[in-house]
């Protein structure tokens, strides 16, 4: 029914292997990897958001939540029991994991605006812990990861280029748990969940149960995601980590900018968004306070006000058998009289 | 005849309002019955009920001597019954044979619902648009990819509103011959439809409900001819004349 390679996958195959390839052709102590890697991360935390945004439509504002379950996990079993990030990382998934199972509970009977203001409480919730409650978290003024060189059994190197292609495989393992999701059978219950739950329930889809597979999975991954990126920093802070505009907004903004609910919709959605806002940054920072979040907004609206159904919308559809199926959809049996 | 749903005393409150008020009937295996009544008669509230998209406030529901109120939709499903929904609520993003698919999940992994589900579309002779996109379909085909998915599920009992809305007269014996050919194979239908010729073809025995209340079953003659009946559909004082036609 399907052949191997659409032009779609094969897209996807030159974006891997050109990625791969990257830090051979750059600087490799340079800030373009180092801006390079963040596209990729900002790319699988906008996959994870994808699942459960994406698929079911449950917009969440609230996954920096997760993110820093993840970093702030990885990083105090790491700190206070000498256990490793790689190991942390998972520690971190299961607890992300855990909180989506809480918090769904009260959250899945809300729709729209009400579940996403939730969820962003959620993130909030956690930020306050995290400053607070100092003993533990380290409170306000964050934790730093110690430098140890290169030590890969603790997630440690010195070459950025390292850190560079464990995010890469973290993005093509996101993207693959997305693919399999979006093309299995949960993935038929999810977008039946999105576009009408009543007709799902009757249909004889467990609504809530799909919803709750689908956010534990996204959080896991999501925090996952948290724990690459306290690696790669050094450095957090539970403002930042658990960052409303910072993370939460800009993972849904990537998927949604790229195109909800698609495989390739994150990717282009973080190639576009980070190197605009960096250079943004870069070039009107100096020039007027605020200027260049200005700017970004704008460039921003006009992408979403140009093509509300994302970057995708442009690529041609992989669809079906489209061509031979137009035909006979006119003139089907039941139409026959009329 | 073996009565696979029971109904006893359903009733659903909104507020002050009765919109279902303790209605009672029975359904069996390989019988059509027709659910007739005005508009706001509380058809569709009792179809919701039946299926547990609407909580009782009181009575049971029984789907093969097993109560099933309070079980949610998916779980009524499960246990075989179903509906279709007024103005067909397909999954608008999905194609065909993917809406339908959806449905099979219910008793088959992915593989064994894509057979299932194009088992279904030829049945209903919608084999050749399977790979279309549900927008583009006309208005039969809307009804029917709506009742393949609902059989998808393979149920027992069918609840049907409305399919036959929108419908020309002869799109409307395609479907009533595909729902006939339903009940001789064993399934139990209900149907709530707006149209009194199809009705009339159709159904073995008719309920007529009014504000909620069941105001009689039986025959679809004798129900036709029911001053309550006649007096429900042209308002009062038009039972006397119509009843001295009958």
């Amino acid at each position: 029914m399907r052949t191997l390679f659409t032009p779609s996958r094969a897209a996807l195959l030159i974006f891997f292997v050109a990625a791969a390839l990257l830090p051979f052709f750059v600087d490799p102590r340079g800030h373009l990897l180092r801006v390079a890697a963040m596209v990729l991360l900002f790319a699988a935390m906008a996959q994870s958001w994808n699942i459960v945004g994406g698929l079911a439509n449950q917009i969440s504002l609230g996954h920096a939540g997760f993110f820093g379950l993840g970093a702030y996990t990885s990083t105090l079993l790491f700190l206070k029991l000498g256990i490793s990030p790689w190991i942390g990382m998972f520690a971190g998934a299961v607890v992300a994991g855990g909180a989506a199972v809480l918090l769904s509970i009260p959250t899945f009977r809300l729709k729209g605006h009400y579940f996403a203001l939730a969820t962003l409480a959620f993130a909030e919730v956690l930020r306050v812990i995290a400053n607070s409650w100092a003993d533990f978290t380290g409170g306000p003024v964050g934790l730093s990861i110690p430098f140890m060189g290169s030590q890969p059994a603790y997630f440690a190197f010195r070459a950025v280029s390292s850190y560079y292609w464990v995010i890469l495989g973290l993005l093509a393992a996101v993207c693959l748990a997305f693919h399999l999701l979006a093309s299995g059978a949960l993935g038929y219950r999810l977008r039946a969940v999105r576009e009408n739950e009543n007709a799902a329930e009757v249909a004889g889809v467990n609504t809530f149960r799909v919803k709750l597979i689908a956010s534990v999975i996204s959080a896991a991954l999501t925090a996952i995601c948290g724990t690459v990126f306290a690696q790669f920093t050094f450095f957090f802070d539970p403002d930042s980590i658990f960052s409303l505009a910072g993370l939460s907004v800009r993972m849904a903004m990537i998927a949604i900018v790229g195109g909800l609910g698609t495989l390739g919709g994150p990717i282009l959605g973080a190639l576009f968004l980070i190197p605009l806002e960096e250079t943004a940054n870069a070039f009107l920072s100096s020039k007027a306070a605020g200027l260049s979040q200005f700017v970004f907004g704008v460039i921003l609206i006009a992408a979403i006000l140009i093509q509300p159904r994302g970057l995708m919308a442009w690529w041609p559809k992989p669809r079906r058998r489209r061509a031979e199926a137009s035909r006979p959809a006119v003139a089907a049996p039941a139409a026959k009289g009329a | 005849m073996t009565a696979v749903l029971q109904a006893e005393g359903v009733s659903v409150t909104f507020g002050g309002l009765k919109a279902v008020d303790g209605v009672s009937f029975t359904l069996n295996a390989g019988e059509i019955v027709g659910l007739i009544g005005p508009n706001g008669a509380g058809k569709t509230t009792l179809f919701n009920a039946l299926v547990g998209l609407q909580p009782l406030t009181s009575g049971a529901v029984r789907l093969g001597g097993e109560t099933i109120s309070g079980l949610k939709p998916h779980k009524v499903a499960a246990k075989g019954m179903t509906k279709t929904f007024q103005n067909a609520a397909l999954f608008p993003d999905m194609s065909v044979l993917e809406n339908v698919t959806t449905a099979a999940l219910l008793r088959h992994d992915l593989k064994g619902a894509r057979i299932k589900a194009e088992r279904v579309l030829d049945t209903l002779g919608l084999g050749p648009i399977a790979d279309a996109d549900v927008q583009d379909l006309t208005f039969p085909q809307k009804a029917l990819v709506e009742m393949a998915r609902a059989l998808a599920t393979e149920p027992r009992v069918l609840l049907l509103d409305e399919v036959m809305a929108a419908l020309t007269p002869s799109e409307m014996d395609e479907v009533m011959k595909v729902i006939r050919t339903l009940r001789d194979e064993g399934l139990a239908l209900l149907v709530v439809e707006h149209h009194m010729r199809a009705i009339m073809a159709l159904c073995d025995r008719l309920l007529a409900v009014n504000f909620g209340r069941l105001l009689a079953q039986g025959r679809p003659s004798e129900v036709a001819a029911d001053p309550q009946v006649i007096e429900a559909y042209l308002g009062h004082g038009a039972a006397g004349q119509e009843g001295a036609h009958a």
